[in-house]
């Protein structure tokens, strides 16, 4: 996951690489999805990694609903 | 508590406080256990994709940590740290849970650019891509 400039500085990057354009996120809504995904602390015995479903229940708070972030 | 969760912890906060992954020979000189227990629990841990490994078995990520250089330098908490992504670079500043500079430069053009976390919330002029499918991230983690 890159930083760009702008969505032009994407297309370009994109078309260099022959790929299709993924997902563009604002820093705001990726600073929730890392506040959300990194937040908890790996230290703890208690953590573990989301389940298939936790991770759909993050990205659809989130708003991340297109088949890009589908993860099936 | 069973060695994995041992050498996950130490990992971790080791590189939080430390701002450097450690190396096989570290965590096992800390935890006081042979290297080679310490080489098949990472192998476990990355197995279960809690790390990344480099070739030689030593940690390439512990996300969001890299141990090697990348284009996302974050400085907090009086520490350098390598991010694996932009992504990562934030998620430095949410595990740690303080204040961030993240120094980066545009996927593209390689123009310098600088995000910042202050307050709980991020200031920076430029957005985030990312290029391949959630369900596929795993399949090449390195170049995701």
């Amino acid at each position: 996951m890159l930083f760009f400039r702008s969505e032009e500085h994407v297309d370009r990057w994109c078309a260099s690489w022959h790929l299709g354009r993924g997902a563009v996120l604002s820093l705001e809504t990726g600073w929730k999805l890392a506040e959300a995904w990194y937040g908890p602390d790996r230290r703890d015995p208690q953590w573990r990694r989301r389940t298939l479903e936790e991770t759909e229940a993050l990205f659809a708070e989130l708003g991340f609903t297109s088949e890009f972030w589908s993860l099936r | 508590m069973s060695l994995d969760l041992q050498v996950r912890a130490h990992v971790y906060d080791a590189t939080m406080r430390g701002g450097a992954i450690p190396r096989i020979a570290d965590v096992a000189a800390a935890l006081g256990v042979p290297a080679e227990e310490i080489r098949e629990s990472l192998g476990r841990l990355a197995t279960g994709r809690v790390l990344v490994l480099q070739g030689d078995g030593e940690i390439l990520m512990a996300n969001p940590f890299s141990a090697v250089p990348t284009p996302f330098i974050v400085a907090a908490g009086g520490r350098l740290y390598y991010g694996n992504c932009i992504w990562d670079a934030l998620g430095i500043a949410a595990m740690l849970r303080c204040d961030a500079v993240v120094d980066t430069s545009c996927g593209d053009c390689g123009t310098a650019a600088r995000v910042e976390v202050r307050g709980g919330a991020v200031r920076g002029d430029g957005i985030m891509h990312f290029a391949i499918r959630a369900r596929d991230w795993w399949k090449d983690i390195v170049f995701n």
